[in-house]
């Protein structure tokens, strides 16, 4: 496998969507130490949506797959879920417009994009207890292993280990974004529920297209 | 979990349908972006929309109607709205004077009340402020957290705000009294039990028989500190110290005062709070000009109170007395 055609693509967010609405009580739970426990529950509702309208999604290319997920996150994701999740959605769409296929070295740039698209939205930066840090260093690690020559699937896993480290990392974070920001240092010790998600995600996405 | 209920998925679509048939000379509803508006919209007014998370009845379809808001938008319980429903109730109550959008400081509310005014400018023209209520000195005021919630002191912002639209005052001046109503209200809450979310059906945190959360959010997030329980007295000026030392008041000016119930408290417990706290205001010669005491921005099930001052001067006391015929506020 050299590069990701629009099918595979289909086939990650249906992976996504998969683990989203099987791990929403997970979620939730992750989401209730520091934040208000409505995580799991805001995300699902927009993915099962997804998984309603899933025929009629447009599949002629990425960007256009993308984008059409993105709106139907916005509209039915609840809490800032939607707005996070639809702007990375809707980013990463820009990114790939046009395009029905994806290098090891695209698909970073459609992370770098989807990041930007999340800080554009919510101002937040790498170390404030978000998703972005497990989705700032598994792009960074998808690019660096796609520049070093790595075959595909091996530039996503090393991508994917970096999200769950990155995820585990915010166990040392005192939160400054979002609900957790008010609880202070109670915040510590706990993994913050977006990035440990993104870093379920993106290890059961690889999972998936290993198979 | 024991609740009234159907299903908890049904839960929002059901309480606003049933806000909607007590009060049907008053408010009607839009099913899909789950919106409450006034039933007469004045086209020539500045309109007022506000909304959130559900979970806070009677805020804010409680407060629709005129002298208040012209659209609630309704979100999850505790969750926000999106940013498509906000932008519908945007288009849906546009009037020609432009639209004041009130949004308690929460991440998601800010991005999707934000997300909506971009569209709704970009896409239809419609001119679209926004001030954010942020009243709760439980929340470090600081970079280091996401900025102080919007709590219970968002009703005299829907009052105060309110009364200028409907009066005739223009959308700069609008926002400039929402934003001069901002500045001078506080609030500090504290918790007794937690509150139970009906889709996650356990409570959301625990404490102990004998313990408080103080300092604690309308979602349940935990506050300053877990603390013992104290008599009325005590609490009253415990709260009262955490207001006044982050808005000084000075002897002979003027407050209005709420009393405001989580959901599970009952008003004789809420009287008794006013009374305590009405006394210490006595005592330190600060004149309350109104208090309402009762259920204005609840957490569900949650039994616990919060105590509210708005700093009051000539302007404000006009618009707090303007008349308003809400679900809930009435004068």
């Amino acid at each position: 496998m050299e590069k990701l055609l629009t099918a595979d693509i289909v086939v990650m967010i249906d992976e996504m969507a998969k683990l989203i609405i099987e791990k929403e009580v997970e979620f939730c739970e992750l989401d209730s130490f520091a934040g208000d426990g409505d995580f799991g529950m805001s995300l699902a509702k927009g993915f099962r949506q997804l998984k309603l309208e899933w025929e009629e999604l447009p599949q002629e290319d990425i960007g256009e797959f993308l984008k059409a997920c993105g709106m139907v996150i916005i509209e039915h994701c609840g809490g800032a879920s939607g707005p996070i999740w639809g702007s990375a959605f809707r980013s990463a769409a820009k990114y790939a417009k046009g395009k029905t296929e994806l290098s090891g070295l695209e698909l970073a740039g459609l992370l770098e994009n989807a990041v930007e698209g999340i800080q554009k939205r919510g101002g937040a930066k790498l170390g404030d207890k978000t998703l972005l840090d497990a989705l700032i260093p598994a792009a960074e690690a998808q690019r660096k292993s796609a520049e070093s020559g790595d075959a595909l699937l091996i530039s996503m896993r090393k991508g994917a280990e970096a999200a769950v480290q990155g995820a585990e990392h915010t166990k040392d974070i005192i939160a400054s974004k979002g609900r957790a920001s008010y609880v202070g240092e109670r915040s510590l010790s706990h993994p913050d529920a977006g990035a440990t998600a993104i870093g379920i995600l993106f290890t059961g996405i690889v999972d998936r297209m290993q198979q | 979990m024991k609740k009234i209920i159907n299903a908890p998925e049904d839960v929002v679509v059901q309480m606003i349908e049933g806000m909607v048939l007590a009060h049907p000379e008053l408010l009607e509803w839009n099913r899909k972006y789950k919106i409450i508006t006034r039933k007469e919209l004045n086209p020539d007014k500045v309109t007022l929309i506000s909304g959130g998370g559900s979970g806070h009845e009677p805020a804010h379809g409680g407060y629709v109607g005129k002298g208040m808001l012209d659209a609630a938008v309704c979100g999850d319980v505790f969750a926000s709205p999106s940013t498509i429903q906000v932008y519908n109730a945007i288009t849906k109550t546009a009037s020609s004077q432009g639209t004041l959008l009130i949004i308690k400081n929460y991440s998601g509310d800010c991005m999707n009340f934000d997300a909506a005014a971009e569209m709704a400018f970009e896409d239809d023209d419609i001119t679209v402020e926004k001030v954010y209520v942020n009243d709760d000195v439980s929340v470090a005021d600081d970079a280091s957290t996401a900025g102080r919630r919007g709590v219970a002191g968002t009703v005299f912002v829907h009052k105060i705000a309110g009364a200028a639209a409907e009066r005739g005052d223009t959308l700069p001046e609008v926002k400039s009294i929402a934003e001069k109503t901002v500045r001078n209200v506080r609030s500090i809450g504290f918790a007794l039990t937690s509150c139970t979310v009906p889709a996650k059906g356990s409570p959301t945190f625990a404490l102990g028989e004998d313990e408080i959360e103080f300092g604690v959010g309308i979602h349940g997030e935990p506050g300053i500190a877990r603390e013992k329980l104290v008599p009325a007295d005590e609490l009253a000026a415990k709260a009262l110290q955490a207001l006044l030392a982050d808005m000084p008041v000075n002897p002979e000016e003027e407050v209005a005062l709420m009393i405001n119930g989580f959901g599970a408290t009952p008003l004789q417990e809420l009287y008794i709070l006013n009374r305590s706290v009405s006394l210490l205001l006595e005592e330190a010669k600060i004149r309350v000009y109104r208090t309402f005491v009762g259920n204005y921005m609840s957490a569900i099930d949650m039994a616990g109170a919060s105590v509210t001052l708005l700093k009051l001067d000539d302007e404000l006391k006009q618009a707090l007395d303007y008349s308003a015929e809400t679900a809930a506020y009435r004068c």
